[in-house]
């Protein structure tokens, strides 16, 4: 047994070596292994034999051999191209076979590797559950709720459409009673603008029984064709039909009180919030059209203007920071006023964030500020938006916020990017919410124009809320500590200073 | 190339080249008396033995004398090897390089004299 093992370990010599010691290195073991018996003479035996293994394998593999020596002498004597040829046999089939085998071995691995190894994977997709979700012929719009018009000081509930160039999904919502901060505003982006029903003058005389069918026609074919669980929206077109059978619009004359009953109809249904028919007394435009160069400048200038809305940023007693944010702004404009703030903040021990008077903004922005929270990137979920756009650029270098205690101020004017922030820190327990509910604004559909005065908002991404709560769609964010608006701060402050003291 | 190989001569190839001084041996009786003669420190196995062994017949160092039985081994035919004058000339340069070796030891009171 033995002796078989170890001429299976001479085949590990070059041939030439074997050819003329094999049989003798054999002999040899075996004049030993007769000799030198017991237990501990085997053992010695058989360490000799692998250490000498070590030793002369690769004096064997390197040593040279003669021929070669002589015909290099040869060689060298003679002018013009030669070669050597050391095997004095042709090469045997086993040598040529394995030799294809390797070569076929190592050309598939590198091409599957290639192929597959070092091609990075976007994370998008990995989540992205649709593609092409930009519609063409249509806009993006900010709806108008029956909550928010109850819940706006201005009571009017009317909103303004503004489209983000660079960002597909989302828009702050704008309150008519806000015009004299318009400057600070984003520019508008259309004539668009759904009347509420407070509005007298929203009447419209042309809304009759053939529009009411019309409307009713058109949504569901929208439903139909763009509503992303086909089986809600055979309900919801069941419900709509039966509602029409039973007359219960004949006696509606109003175009913004028939979309507000068609909105909360197709809620009923489908308890999908992002989903709104609205009214639009000035008609429609055929198509969406960019933000113009000159609102776009004008926007600009409104953000130079005012610090990017970055109307308070100091740090307060106990070392408390403080920051009043009054929007999320284009990050192509406000980046680095951010950094700036943020930066100031750096060696804060807590952090206020008072989002009272913030009707939201740019995502991008959000998720900007967000990164300072987290030592590692975290995902921020945002209704329309589900890409990697949706993970914090968490570290932030040099950053030292990531593990301090958080408070968000907010009032039932907080809306839309403001609530994606206070939803999403809440939800993650990042944050501490003091205030009042906020105004449950989200621009998330995608507009379907019906006609000249009605059009519709159908969520067509399915954003994956990792969260048992439904986000803040309509209801709003829900505070931790609920206090009036005006007693936020106090209440935040006082709250981090015990926590602080605790320490 | 052998000649650079065996400068300086290895130990082993300078052991095998001892161990052939007083008679014609095989490869085991080399490495028995090998072992012998440092008692029992160097135990050639048979890769370095045979590989030595290659190295000094190409330096013409050793040659092959028969292939004959040893009768102390049983029936096995064994390829026994002798010193040539060469080899014997070396072993002998490289006895007194170390013999020279020796009284620089000395010297240094590094070794006591009567000792080896």
């Amino acid at each position: 047994m033995s002796e078989k093992i170890y001429a299976w370990l001479l085949r590990l010599y070059p041939s030439r070596f074997r050819e003329a010691y094999g049989d003798e290195a054999l002999q040899l073991f075996r004049d030993r292994s007769r000799d030198e018996r017991g237990f501990f003479s085997r053992v010695r035996l058989w360490l000799d034999l692998l250490g000498d293994l070590a030793l002369s394998l690769p004096m064997e593999y390197f040593r040279v051999q003669p021929e070669v020596i002589r015909s290099s002498a040869r060689l060298s004597s003679k002018n013009g191209p030669s070669f050597l040829v050391l095997a004095n046999q042709p090469l045997g089939a086993g040598a040529l076979l394995s030799g294809s085998a390797l070569s076929l071995a190592a050309l598939i691995t590198f091409s599957v590797l290639l192929n597959h190894g070092v091609r990075p994977v976007p994370l998008s997709a990995l989540i992205h559950p649709t593609s092409g979700v930009v519609n063409e012929s249509s806009s993006h719009f900010s709806p108008s709720t029956p909550r928010v018009a109850d819940n706006t000081e201005a009571g009017a509930g009317a909103s303004t459409s503004q489209e983000q160039p660079t960002i597909a999904s989302t828009s702050s919502q704008w309150a008519n009673g806000e015009a004299s901060d318009a400057q600070s505003r984003p520019p508008k982006q259309q004539s668009q603008q759904p009347e509420g029903t407070t509005n007298p003058a929203g009447r419209d005389a042309r809304f009759d029984k053939a529009e009411c069918e019309r409307v009713i026609e058109a949504a569901v074919a929208n439903l139909k064709e763009h509503y992303i669980d086909p089986a809600i929206a055979q309900k919801m077109e069941e419900a709509l039909l039966s509602h029409e059978n039973a007359g219960d619009y004949d006696t509606i004359t109003d175009g913004a009180a028939f979309a507000t009953l068609l909105t909360r109809q197709l809620r009923d249904v489908s308890h999908d919030m992002h989903l709104e028919v609205v009214y639009s007394k000035t008609p429609l435009p055929e198509r969406s059209t960019g933000p113009s160069p000159e609102r776009f400048a004008l926007y600009r200038k409104a953000m130079e203007q005012h610090n990017c809305t970055f109307e308070k940023v100091e740090i307060t007693t106990h070392n408390i920071g403080y920051l009043k944010l009054n929007s999320f702004p284009d990050p192509s404009i406000c980046e680095s006023t951010a950094k700036t703030a943020m930066a100031s903040l750096n060696h804060a021990d807590a952090l206020i964030f008072d989002l009272r008077d913030n009707r939201g903004g740019y995502p991008s922005m959000v998720m900007l500020i967000a990164a300072y929270l987290f030592d590692h990137p975290e995902y921020m979920y945002n209704p329309g938006d589900m890409t990697e756009r949706s993970w914090t650029q968490s570290p932030v270098p040099g950053n030292r916020l990531a593990d301090k205690p958080v408070y968000v101020l907010t009032s039932a004017r907080t809306f839309s990017g403001a609530e994606h922030f206070s939803y999403d820190l809440k939800m993650l327990k990042r944050a501490t919410l003091v205030g009042e509910t906020t105004g449950g604004a989200t621009d998330v559909g995608v507009f379907h124009r019906i006609d000249d005065h009605f059009g519709m908002g159908i969520r067509e991404t399915r954003a994956i809320n990792p969260y048992s709560e439904p986000d803040w769609a309509v209801t709003g964010v829900g505070p931790d500590v609920k206090v009036k608006a005006a007693d936020a701060l106090q209440t935040a402050m006082k709250l981090a200073e015990s926590k602080l003291a605790k320490k | 190339m052998p000649k650079q190989k065996l400068n300086p001569l290895p130990s082993a190839a300078f052991q095998i080249l001892l161990a052939l001084a007083g008679e014609d041996l095989h490869g085991y009786g080399i490495m028995r008396r090998v072992a012998a003669q440092t008692d029992g420190r160097m135990r050639l196995g048979p890769g370095t033995l045979y590989s030595s062994i290659q190295t000094l017949l190409e330096a013409k160092l050793i040659e092959e004398v028969d292939t004959r039985e040893d009768a102390k081994l049983g029936g096995e035919r064994r390829r026994y090897y002798r010193l040539t004058s060469a080899g014997r000339k070396l072993a002998r340069a490289e006895a007194e390089r170390l013999a020279d070796l020796l009284r620089v030891a000395r010297s240094r009171k590094i070794l006591r004299g009567e000792y080896v």
